[in-house]
């Protein structure tokens, strides 16, 4: 613990901490372009020098050890006159175009600039002309104003882990680029735009569009994974102009994925605006409320409960689920279920269907086995870290299933389910890694649990977890319990939907039963709750009510169309793949007649004759407390106790497929977004830009 | 039993002196504005007619072009009333008025009382207009107006005895002509001023035009007022200034009597000399607004009774001492 | 004090005041729709957008002004160009909020938006005077001629 003297505070610091965070940690600012506490050092911008006693040099202090009995200072003349300097050599080559440049009043060149710039410029040359670079249908170039921080650089090559991004040239001809004119292909280039300090990197969606300062922020949470990850909504008016992500070093640290950041403009196109009813000439004619629910009721005024069932899609909120599930609980039904991909899981024990690990405790992994999953499309935040963790301990990952460049090395170990049982049994190479690890993880993708073996496939999976260590627990010998066993959902719904208990009762009919019996006539009435994802052809026969926000496939096939708010536009509380409930707020109107989910479902529950008792959203949310107390605490994860679950059996041998087809392209949202197309055209299937 | 034909005369002669008083209320309004003009080196009206003559009737024509508005929340009656008791009070007391040696209506011997009666009565329009229009502003005006008004007829009352007492009569024309010798003005000067000041109280002008202060009350007891009935009130307002400057000369001026009684002066006409003195003491009136800022509230009540009360209540003592001991 | 006030020589010097500037003073009125005074080339009047020479019209839509609007009158929206550059395609003033206070003015980094001297724009119609963009721009066309030679002379103010 070295002790060290910063503006005649002393303060003791770890070991391995710069001189910077140790001012950081006594709230001594200091200024910073190239430094960003998520990525490596790398001292190039000059800007954070500070004087050191017995130095005759002002020191970098991003890149300065603290040491002991050092003094700093960081407000003399010398250091002022050096931040002075810097800055004046920084702006020869900067444009000053900051009228024109979207990162005008949040950045950081302009705010340092001010505050610890000069007045003038001694330099009366011309500036350094760099052309513009192609980064992709995501991220704007304007390289004239790069300071060359080389931010950009270390994230896509530490962080991003796609080492497309590089300098040329040395000196004034120093430029940053892909080489060659490329898109970047990552899932998480979008915050590369946030980490640039000046207005060289700045979104294309967003590209002259609006200005920081007259955008509301409203903390909400990514629906469109199950990560769950921590967004601000920028918005002005009526409109989301923007995503950002929000620091939430448990889940998503600073990032989020550009699915989120860049599909808002699809909540512009396609949305349901107008309850529908679908006419005798098979057209959706708009409608009022009230005729709307008067035709949901006439049609199940005649159908016995058990021929109306419920799929609940992937982005709803626990209210909207909580809500359905006492509806379907009063009409008498047994058939409800929140799968709509067909996973086989998520009854009791809880452990069985949660991320068990913890996004943040993957870090102190030192072995990791991935099981039918393809974390880079469906949880980018959880592969980036697994890969920070590979970085910083370099530990093994061992994948079965379909192998894809996930940015790290991994040891593909085939794509045969067989190969678990070969574990299980001891009999595979990859046993003598299992064995020197302490605290091993695996992670069972929905490319494993959507097998019709899915349910073997779990309970072979706890049995390699059990076997081989994966799981310590909390005994007065081991006093740090680890749970290695780990299941990653896509559907931010999903854990929420399990929690409250959405699953087919007693003789009910899960995702897979409701299709075959719809088309076998023997479900008379099907309600859709944002459910896009399911074979719609079955639901022919079927009275089918969907409610969502936009006109995708389950309206195409819907008898009734209600209209539901997205997850911009309500209150919503989701559980994230770790069981961590969260919750965010509503940042803009719904559009037209559209509501939130939650109460059109009362609504209709009242002119169905079965009023649900809330009529509030606190109402409802005590509701979510009492069907599962888990409900109260927010933003934490409750552990679950590890219980024995899954069924044995055999699986087959058929082979693991990707759960996902693109990353781009994967809901009712991103599949109504521009400038998701562009994406899936550009960077997934590589078409030249233009 | 009334003579037709006295009747017939009579009306005449009343049409006689109104005619020509509303002509001069008419340009009363016009000078007004040019003098205060001069005064702050601007031209005054001079777009409408030669010289903006006409603007009066412009201004005329305007007024009546506009809607009488009645608010809902107004007694309609008394709201209609007040502005016609007002104008007619204004005129009514110009019956007493001597224009020169016997012509006056009625040339009756407590003329003065009379005067002093009718413009006391004037307070009741503008209260019942404050009253009636149902407005804060409005019913505040005509509380400060009332207060004023009653205030100043004391020293008014008091300045008009001394003048009884060195008269020795209550008709007018007596009074005048008792000034055959010397205007009252000169043994009376502290009086002639304290008179002037409180006219200028009684009819509500500048710097005591409290009752509507725009700054305060918008416009006073008249802020509901619109098209004809404000015109009454306005019509009332300047027609009071030109009885009050006709009562000044009268008491202080010698009326119709020449300034001495020596030709040339004698071979005027008393009628001009008469009309001379009122306009000089209506040039007066408008010379005061463009002078001065308006009074505060407290200020006024002060100097009504605890300067001049006394002080006009020493001099009646002083006045009466002389005239017994001579 | 009391010297003066009974003699009431502060009222007396008052009323001389106004007495000589009634006769002695000359007349400071003109005439106003047929003379008008001198203005300052300061003067804040009614708003223009302005154009370059070559006809590109210079507001970069950088929205400083809606920012320092005091009044909050000017209504911006951007989006980018055919030809890749920086536009407004909303630009709103409303000038009954508007206060004339020249901020915009002073805020704008290319000297789009002027208050310039034309200070006769009176309307029948609320409507009338909430300006869009055309409208400012033409403005601009009608008056650049007399904002050109305004914006020289107090140039070396500046």
């Amino acid at each position: 613990m070295p002790k060290l003297t910063i503006d005649d505070k002393e303060i003791d610091v770890p070991e391995g901490m710069t001189v910077l965070q140790a001012a950081e940690m006594l709230g001594i600012e200091i200024p910073v372009f190239c430094y960003h506490p998520k990525l490596s050092i790398a001292g190039n911008c000059r800007m954070c020098l500070v004087d050191m006693e017995h130095s005759p040099k002002p020191i970098a202090s991003c890149a300065m050890p603290a040491s002991e009995g050092m003094v700093i200072r960081t407000q003399t003349p010398m250091v002022k006159k050096a931040r002075q300097g810097v800055l004046e050599f920084l702006l020869i080559n900067h444009p000053l175009d900051c009228p024109i440049c979207d990162q005008g009043g949040e950045c950081d060149l302009q705010d340092i600039s001010v505050a610890y710039g000069g007045d003038s410029s001694r330099y009366a040359l011309n500036k350094r002309a760099v052309p513009d670079k192609e980064f992709g249908p995501l991220i704007e170039t304007a390289m004239n104003r790069c300071i060359q921080c080389t931010r950009c650089i270390r994230f896509a090559t530490e962080v991003a882990g796609v080492p497309e991004l590089g300098a040329t040239g040395r000196g004034e001809d120093m430029e940053i680029g892909t080489y060659i004119q490329k898109a970047i292909t990552s899932e998480l280039s979008g915050n590369m735009i946030d980490i640039c300090p000046v207005g060289a990197l700045t979104s294309k969606p967003y590209n002259y569009r609006g200005r920081s300062w007259e955008l509301s922020h409203t903390p909400s949470i990514d629906v469109f994974d199950a990560v769950g990850s921590a967004i601000r909504l920028d918005t002005r008016g009526r409109e989301v102009m923007r995503v950002l992500p929000r620091q939430n070093d448990e889940v998503n640290e600073d990032w989020i994925s550009d699915k989120v950041r860049f599909s808002y403009d699809g909540l512009k196109y396609q949305r349901l605006d107008h309850p529908y009813v679908r006419q005798k000439d098979g057209r959706l004619a708009p409608v009022s409320w009230d005729k709307a629910f008067e035709a949901i009721a006439e049609q199940l005024r005649d159908i016995p409960g058990n021929q109306i069932a419920a799929i609940v899609g992937d982005m709803v909120d626990a209210e909207a689920m909580v809500a359905l599930k006492d509806l379907m609980v009063a009409l008498g039904s047994p058939h409800i279920d929140c799968r709509q991909d067909g996973a086989k899981n998520g009854s009791e024990p809880r452990c069985s269907y949660l991320f068990n690990t913890t996004i943040a405790g993957i870090e102190r992994a030192d072995f990791c086995l991935l099981i039918g999953t393809n974390p880079r499309w469906e949880a980018p935040l959880i592969n980036a870290r697994i890969r920070k963790n590979y970085l910083y301990s370099g530990f093994p990952v061992a994948l079965v299933g379909p192998s894809h460049d996930l940015g790290y090395p991994v040891d593909s170990l085939g794509s045969d389910p067989l190969i678990l049982e070969e574990i299980l049994r001891g009999h595979h190479p990859i046993i003598s890694l299992l064995k020197t690890a302490k605290r091993p993880m695996m992670i069972v993708g929905p490319g494993a649990l959507r097998r019709e073996d899915g349910a073997t496939l779990l309970c072979l999976a706890r049995q390699v977890a059990d076997k081989y260590g994966f799981i310590h627990q909390r005994k007065t010998t081991i006093p740090d319990p680890w749970n290695g066993f780990n299941v990653l959902h896509t559907a931010a719904s999903r854990v929420g939907g399990f929690d409250l208990g959405l699953l087919p009762g007693p003789k009910g009919y899960d995702v897979k039963g409701m299709l075959d019996a719809a088309a076998a006539k023997k479900l008379k009435a099907i309600y859709l709750l944002g459910a896009d994802e399911i074979d719609m052809a079955s639901l022919k026969s079927t009275f089918v009510i969907y409610q969502g926000h936009h006109g995708d496939r389950g309206a195409s096939v819907a008898d009734v169309v209600l209209p539901g708010a997205a997850y911009t536009e309500k209150s919503g509380t989701y559980v994230n793949t770790e069981g961590r409930v969260q919750r965010s707020l509503k940042a803009v109107s719904p559009p037209g007649d559209a509501k939130e989910d939650w109460k059109i479902i009362r609504a209709l529950s009242e002119k169905l004759g079965h009023t649900l008792p809330y009529n509030t959203l606190e109402e409802v949310r005590a509701r979510l407390v009492e069907a599962n107390s888990l409900f109260e605490e927010l933003d934490t994860v409750q552990r679950a106790p590890w219980l024995p679950f899954g069924q044995e059996g055999k699986i087959s041998s058929e082979s693991f497929t990707a759960a996902l087809e693109s990353f781009y392209m994967t809901d009712s949202i991103s599949r109504h977004s521009i400038t998701m197309a562009k994406c899936e055209r550009e960077i997934a299937q590589g078409a030249p830009h233009g | 039993m009334v003579n037709v034909e006295d009747l017939l005369f009579l009306i005449g002669y009343t049409l006689l002196i109104i005619i020509p008083l509303l002509l001069a209320v008419a340009y009363l309004t016009y000078v007004e504005r040019k003098v205060i003009a001069a005064m702050q080196r601007r031209v005054g009206p001079n777009v409408v007619g030669w010289f903006g003559l006409l603007q009066p009737f412009a201004d005329g024509l305007k007024l009546l072009h506009k809607e009488t508005i009645i608010p809902t929340q107004a007694n309609p009656f008394l709201f209609i009333v007040a502005p016609l008791l007002t104008f007619g009070l204004s005129l009514s007391a110009w019956a007493v008025i001597p224009f020169g040696p016997g012509m006056v209506i009625s040339n009756i011997n407590v003329g003065i009382l009379y005067l002093f009666a009718i413009s006391s009565l004037g307070v009741y329009g503008i209260i019942m207009a404050g009253w009636a229009s149902n407005s804060k502003y409005s019913f505040l005006g005509a509380l400060r107006s009332a207060a004023q008004m009653v205030s100043y007829e004391v020293s008014i009352g008091l300045v008009i005895v001394t003048i009884l007492l060195s008269a020795g009569s209550l008709n007018l024309s007596e009074i005048v002509e008792a000034q055959q010798n010397i205007w009252f003005i000169i043994p009376h000067l502290p009086m002639a001023v304290i008179f002037s000041i409180s006219a200028l109280a009684e009819t509500n002008r500048a710097p005591f035009d409290l009752p509507e202060a725009e700054a305060e009350l918008v416009s006073g007891y008249n802020v509901e007022y619109s098209s004809m009935t404000f015109a009454l009130f306005f019509l009332g307002e300047y027609a009071n200034m030109i009885l009050m400057s006709a009562i000044g000369s009268i008491l202080f001026l010698g009326g119709w009597l020449p300034p001495l009684q020596i030709p040339p002066f004698t071979w005027v006409p008393g009628i001009v000399w008469f009309s001379l003195k009122m306009s000089f003491l209506l040039f007066v009136f408008l010379w005061v607004r463009a002078t001065f800022p308006r009074y505060r509230y407290d200020q006024l009540m002060r100097l009504g009774w605890k300067v001049f009360l006394p002080f006009s209540l020493l001099w009646v003592i002083l006045t009466a001492g002389v005239i017994v001991i001579l | 004090m009391k010297l003066k006030f009974f003699p009431l020589t502060e009222l007396c010097s008052g009323l001389f005041l106004t007495l000589k500037y009634m006769f002695l003073k000359k007349k400071v009125t003109l005439a106003y729709p047929y003379e008008k005074g001198a203005l300052s080339p300061r003067f804040r009047g009614e708003h223009a957008l302005r154009r370059y020479p070559n006809g590109e019209e210079r507001c970069i839509a950088c929205k400083l002004c809606e920012a320092v609007c005091p009044a909050q009158a000017i209504t911006i929206e951007a989006e980018e160009r055919e030809d890749g550059s920086r536009r407004a395609t909303r630009y709103d003033i409303d000038m009954i909020k508007c206060i004339y206070c020249g901020l915009c003015e002073e805020s704008c980094p290319v000297d789009a938006i002027v208050e310039g001297p034309n200070f006769e724009f009176a309307t029948d119609t609320r409507e009338e005077l909430y300006y869009n963009k055309d409208k400012l721009l033409a403005n601009g066309d009608r008056w650049e001629v007399a904002i050109a030679a305004r914006l020289e002379q107090d140039a070396r103010y500046r």
